[in-house]
């Protein structure tokens, strides 16, 4: 065998185009984006394999469970991919090896990438451009639209390459050192500013109780809340929501139904 | 709203999924900021679409999908709940009210298509036994394309064309009650949700001063959100000086 086939740029980048467009094309309970994984490595597995056998084991062995996320988890792929080149030029990598990369990176990439992007990136930029949105300014929903698919695939491509370079050790490399930890670190301080800001624009909430103490009128809403701080109530509102959601007591649904009945009622009867 | 409008309205719901638009659907054009533009462009009002679908994001800003549990479709709530809000003329907290349900709504059919997507799988291990590398690329987006695109432009068709009228009648009905009012209350609150959502994410005891100082800076000195994230960006900054290894300061 040692059958000498090298893969060259265009492969590893058409392998990577077929990941990007198609990873949750197919998103299902039981394999999750197992098929988009064999997807993008079906071209990749015919080139390196022409032995049918062995062709058919690389599909199968490519076919199963997988789930990470779609963009820091490339760096699976690209190792994967440098892992089934060697071992197709004779190395001597088992199935065990690469189920193995696929297995236990899967999952602290997943919480590594969910993390900067549906945690931080996207938030992000989704609010800065709800900040422009709400004031009619189209600006808002461009930059969501053609920003932040630039970022994220330049983040998916960049870690596919390094993955690929680095092969099995890219990940190693990626998880030790501080580095990582530094930027989720900074991200999440960013992340927290924006997110205060857009606690005091967006969560509109007052009370419209108002009595009268002897002569004097009292209104809870000007004369105590707003004369504490501006914008307590809407604060407190969204750290108690946090609270909840952190605690585990209630999830999101329980909490959505919560404040529509407490926030339609109050409106109704004339407290809020 | 007619016939061809709620289509388009259907056609781009179904392709604000997987696998079109370079594969970034969830990430962006199912945010609903996103979704009012374009509904707004197909409607003849983009600047309304925008403002409506800028606020029906506000619930959606901390949206998680993790290990495929959808906790509810924003795309559904951001084009369909755009579309009958832009034609029967409602508040945006109005439309934030309307597009809630919708949401939830979305999440059966999501449920039903991860189930469903299970059985494709299974094409695709018939084509790896034979050796057939094109058939298990074809079986990962063709039967999921077919299936959903009929679907979800059914699904706006139906709630569009008979949404419309419908809510131009509880509208009517409820006029000079405090129910439009109470809604309100109800789309003033629901972005807590959003945020707090996305502050289980980030927020730790570390980073809670920074949340206080980017509401303050907006609840006192009224800053817009591009200057808070600059501040934000600053103490970012700051932070990675001083963590890197052997920093000292002032000596």
């Amino acid at each position: 065998m040692a059958a000498n086939v090298k893969l060259d740029k265009k492969d590893i980048q058409r392998s990577f185009w077929l990941w990007q467009f198609f990873s949750h094309a197919n998103y299902n309970y039981e394999r999750m984006q197992g098929g988009a994984f064999a997807m993008c490595m079906a071209p990749i597995i015919a080139k390196l394999y022409p032995n049918k056998e062995e062709k058919v084991a690389g599909l199968q062995r490519h076919l199963t469970f997988f789930n990470t996320n779609p963009n820091v988890g490339t760096v699976i792929h690209g190792a994967v991919l440098s892992m089934e080149e060697e071992r197709a030029n004779g190395a001597d990598i088992s199935d065990e090896a690469i189920n193995a990369v696929k297995t236990g990176m899967m999952g602290p990439l997943a919480g590594i990438g969910d993390a900067l992007d549906q945690g931080v990136i996207i938030p992000l930029l989704v609010a800065l451009g709800i900040s422009f949105g709400r004031t009619g300014n189209l600006f808002g929903p461009l930059l969501v639209l053609i920003g932040l698919p630039i970022i994220l695939m330049a983040i998916a491509y960049s870690c596919w390459m390094k993955g690929y370079q680095l092969g099995s050790r890219a990940i190693t490399d990626m998880l030790a050192g501080g580095r990582m930890k530094q930027i989720i670190g900074a991200a999440g301080i960013l992340g927290c500013t924006v997110m205060g800001g857009l606690v005091a624009t967006s969560v509109s909430f007052q009370t419209a109780i108002a009595f009268n103490i002897g002569e004097q009128e009292f209104n809870l809403q000007s004369q105590l809340f707003d004369a504490i701080m501006p914008g307590l109530l809407p604060l407190a509102v969204t750290l108690g929501v946090y609270a909840l959601l952190r605690k585990e007591k209630f999830n999101a649904t329980q909490i959505l139904l919560g404040m529509v009945v407490i926030g339609f009622a109050g409106g109704m009867i004339g407290i809020f | 709203m007619n016939w061809l409008q709620a289509f388009i309205i259907g056609l781009l719901y179904y392709f604000s999924d997987a696998p079109w638009f370079f594969g970034e659907g969830y990430y962006v054009l199912q945010r609903p900021i996103v979704a009012g533009f374009l509904t707004g462009l197909v409607m003849g009002d983009p600047v309304t679409g925008t403002i409506i679908g800028a606020t029906i994001n506000l619930i959606y800003l901390g949206h998680l999908n993790v290990g495929g549990s959808m906790p509810s479709d924003m795309a559904v709530a951001g084009y369909i709940g755009t579309a009958l809000a832009l034609a029967t003329n409602v508040s945006t907290e109005v439309a934030l009210a309307i597009a809630v349900p919708l949401g939830l709504l979305g999440t059966i059919w999501w449920v039903g298509k991860m189930t469903i997507d299970s059985f494709f799988v299974h094409w695709a291990d018939s084509y790896a036994a034979k050796g057939d590398e094109k058939g298990v690329m074809r079986m990962n987006w063709l039967p999921s394309a077919v299936m959903m695109l009929v679907f979800k432009v059914i699904v706006a068709l139906v709630i569009l064309m008979a949404g419309v009228p419908l809510m131009e009648r509880f509208l009517n009905m409820i006029e000079g009650t405090n129910i439009l009012h109470a809604l309100g209350v109800v789309g003033g609150l629901l972005p807590a949700l959003g945020i707090g959502l996305n502050l289980r994410a980030i927020l730790k005891n570390e980073t809670m001063p920074f949340l206080l100082v980017g509401f303050l800076l907006v609840a006192y000195f009224q800053i817009s959100i591009v200057g808070v994230a600059l501040f934000g960006v600053v103490f970012a900054l700051i932070y990675m000086q001083m963590n890197k290894e052997g920093a000292t300061y002032g000596g």
